[in-house]
């Protein structure tokens, strides 16, 4: 557990005093401040008691939008698209073969079925999954690091991987 | 804009409808019943339920009738085939996630859902259950059981807390087919700031909102040949239970209801309004003490449970403010396992104080660790070890639970003659009987304070000022040249406006009346449903007649309470008030 930087929170929510829909803002600003690219409960908890936004609402929120994590993730991020172009071109065997060669397992007792959120063991990738990227015309797509890799097979998938765990576990 | 008229045609006739108004509301206004499941006058617009929708001329897709206002030249059709099928779809939909053990729900006689699905023709689901959600039923709040199997996400709940509580407990958790009403991490509602008011209660279209309720504990206790089974019944309960048993709302059933307790087993019928009198001389002196020696002002009254934890979570700098005097109900408590255990000579352990309150936030209340004042009283003389703990007030029931129990039991509610409460702590006044209304413990406490300041009677009794339905009312009253400044609020909305004053340390006032729920204790989380605007509103008139009718209408003037403090308390404020009657707060 990282200890939360209330100074840098603090300026995140001053930089959107006073604005319509500042709570999407601060929560986004908030998760990219924390080293594991997530939004702790102290960092929930922070935000309500110095915005007066109530926590259910703020939970509201994050559970809405897939963008947000309530879990730490591994050092390097994988997002499988798993809109109806995707899957029609094979998008789920690509979230399979992912799950094989990072020896992930789906956690059943996790209760949202149709959410991915697996973090491998060694803490090096998380696997998530998206209701759609909007980049059907290069389906299928997945998302590694922020950059998004189109017409995926697993050769091209096993590249990628390889790629970042040759260069080490500590560096993105 | 309010007095603009429009020209709007409704299923073929002409109307003048203001602008502003939603087709539902001017439907509604003119006989024309809309079926919905989520709309609620002035508390929610969620437009979430998708079965008001009806055909405006040259719109393309129906619309839905809450959330669509009038306009000029509108031509609305609210009942054709494509209504009809759109509708009953929806109806179905809804229906399909939705549990089909309606034998054996809390709600079977007023569930919404089946009512308007019955009432809309539907025979048959041709849809099947998709389950994709946790159900797993929030047992964790002393007060309200969560089943979110039964919820059908219309967000009347959501409202409500925010809207009108301003609490915000719950909010809907995810999305698409994995939404759910649910609180912050999922913890549950007896792990976050709920406050246990049970407004969500009232407003849920289905079951999936009800009280814990323990019953089955009561009955036990009601057979059993050692227990002292006595009952205290709050004031708001005379004015509502009657509708439990088809009786109209507003009718005063004070009589039969004594009758049903004492047909139910209960050893003792006493009242809840005994120990509102002996609350209003504790609080009245307390008001008089902190005028007097410049004490922390406003005080601020503490029967309303729900609002006292509100206070604890959301305004901990104020906790000074409150009143020091339990509720009635756990004075009522406390004084049956000590004073009147001693009067009858009996064992403590062997008496059992079950409730019948409006509330449900009552429930909570009576498992507040500090609420075991007998237990402590009787500690060294008894020997008491901790494996003989007991609580102040054993059991609490909801008005609803307890007409449950008596139509378990068979009677005839309707038909039962009218019977008086036992003495002594059965014996009360007018001023305790408007407790159940929102500024009746104002009142109540002016009657007695007016007359104690000033040593001569009140030249008028009744306190108009204070009275019905306004949401923040405020009065100045001359008390011997002395001007003192009051304010009384209902629902927790309301009352912030008048706790940020203090907060902000501008608050006028000397004394503050808060009620947690709308309309005061006969709108409480646990009255019989529906419990609307129109329904507080009778419960309201019954209280102040059944105050009129009171021969004492003046706490201090009670001879049950007067003897109380000569056998046993000595004093308003004194020793034992101080360990038996008065409590502490926490910051949560």
């Amino acid at each position: 557990m990282t200890k939360l930087d209330t100074k840098a929170l603090d300026k995140v929510i001053a930089r959107y005093e006073g604005k319509p829909g500042r709570l999407l803002s601060i929560l986004e600003d908030a998760q990219k401040l924390d080293e594991h690219q997530y939004l702790s409960t102290s960092a929930l908890e922070y935000v309500s008691e110095k915005t007066g936004i109530p926590l259910s609402r703020i939970y509201s929120v994050v559970t809405f939008y897939a963008f947000f994590s309530l879990k730490p993730r591994g050092d390097h991020s994988i997002t499988v698209c798993r809109g109806t172009a995707c899957h029609t071109r094979g998008s789920k065997k690509m979230l399979d073969y992912l799950k094989q060669i990072l020896d992930l397992k789906e956690d059943e007792s996790s209760g949202q079925q149709s959410k991915v959120f697996l973090t491998t063991k060694d803490n090096q990738f998380t696997l998530m999954t998206v209701a759609c990227f909007g980049q059907c015309a290069l389906a299928p797509v997945v998302e590694i690091d922020g950059t998004i890799y189109s017409n995926v097979t697993e050769r091209k998938l096993k590249g990628l991987i390889d790629n970042i765990r040759r260069k080490g576990k500590n560096k993105k | 804009m309010a007095d603009k008229l429009f020209q709007v045609k409704i299923d073929g006739k002409n109307y003048e409808i203001a602008a502003g108004t939603s087709i539902l509301k001017a439907c509604q206004d003119i006989g024309i019943a809309i079926p919905t499941l989520c709309y609620l006058e002035g508390v929610s617009e969620a437009a979430a339920c998708s079965l008001c929708l009806v055909e405006i001329k040259g719109v393309k897709p129906l619309m839905r009738a809450c959330v669509t206002k009038v306009r000029d030249g509108m031509e609305v059709n609210t009942f054709s085939a494509r209504v009809n099928k759109a509708r009953k779809v929806n109806m179905e939909l809804l229906l399909a996630g939705h549990p089909k053990d309606c034998f054996v729900c809390d709600r079977n006689q007023d569930c919404e859902l089946r009512r308007m699905a019955f009432e809309m023709g539907i025979r048959e689901v041709r849809f099947p259950k998709v389950t994709t959600l946790e159900t797993e039923v929030d047992i964790s709040s002393p007060s309200i059981i969560r089943d979110p199997n039964k919820c059908i996400l219309c967000r009347r709940c959501v409202s409500v807390c925010s809207a009108i509580q301003a609490v915000h407990a719950i909010d809907a958790v995810g999305r698409g087919k994995q939404t759910k009403i649910s609180t912050y991490g999922d913890k549950g509602l007896g792990h976050v700031a709920c406050i246990n008011c049970g407004q969500c209660l009232l407003v849920c279209p289905t079951g999936a909102l009800t009280e814990q309720t323990k019953v089955s504990d009561i009955w036990r206790a009601l057979t059993d040949p050692k227990k002292i089974v006595m009952v205290e019944t709050a004031p708001a309960v005379r004015a509502a239970i009657g509708e439990e048993f088809g009786l109209e709302p507003g009718t005063l059933a004070t009589g039969k209801m004594v009758a049903a307790l004492r047909r139910l087993g209960f050893n003792k019928v006493f009242d809840t309004q005994f120990s509102a009198d002996l609350t209003i001389l504790e609080e009245g002196h307390e008001l008089i003490e902190r005028i007097k020696n410049k004490g922390v002002l406003p005080l601020i009254t503490s029967c309303s449970p729900g609002w006292i934890k509100f206070a604890e979570h959301f305004y901990p700098g104020i906790l000074k403010n409150l009143s020091t005097c339990k509720s009635p109900q756990q004075m009522f408590g406390a004084i049956a396992k000590t004073y009147y255990a001693e009067k009858m000579k009996v064992d403590p352990r062997d008496i059992v104080v079950v409730s019948i309150m409006p509330c449900v936030a009552k429930k909570f209340e009576a498992d507040r660790p500090e609420m075991d004042s007998a237990f402590h009283y009787w500690k060294d003389t008894l020997k008491l070890k901790p494996e003989d703990h007991f609580k102040d007030v054993d059991f609490v029931l909801t008005t609803r639970e307890a007409g449950r129990m008596v139509r378990e039991a068979g009677i005839d509610f309707v038909h039962l003659p009218d019977e008086d409460f036992d003495a002594p702590l059965g014996v009360s006044t007018g001023a305790a009987v408007i407790f159940g209304a929102t500024g009746g413990v104002m009142e109540a406490a002016l009657r007695t304070a007016y007359e104690v300041l000033t040593g001569n009677p009140l030249p008028k009794i009744d306190f108009e000022s204070v009275r019905g339905l306004k949401g923040i009312k405020t009065a100045e009253v001359d008390i011997n040249g002395m001007k003192v400044k009051i304010a009384v609020a209902h629902s927790l909305g309301h009352a912030r406006v008048l706790l940020d004053e203090i907060k902000e340390g501008r608050s006028p006032y000397a004394f503050i009346e808060i009620m947690t729920c709308p309309g005061g204790c006969i709108g409480g989380g646990g009255q019989p449903l529906p419990t609307n605007t129109v329904v507080r509103q009778k419960r309201i008139d019954a209280i102040y007649r059944e105050d009129k009718n009171k021969q004492l209408r003046k706490s201090h003037e009670n001879p049950a309470v007067l003897a109380l403090y000569n056998e046993f308390l000595g004093k308003p404020l004194g020793e034992k008030s101080h360990h038996l009657l008065h409590t502490t707060y926490v910051k949560r």
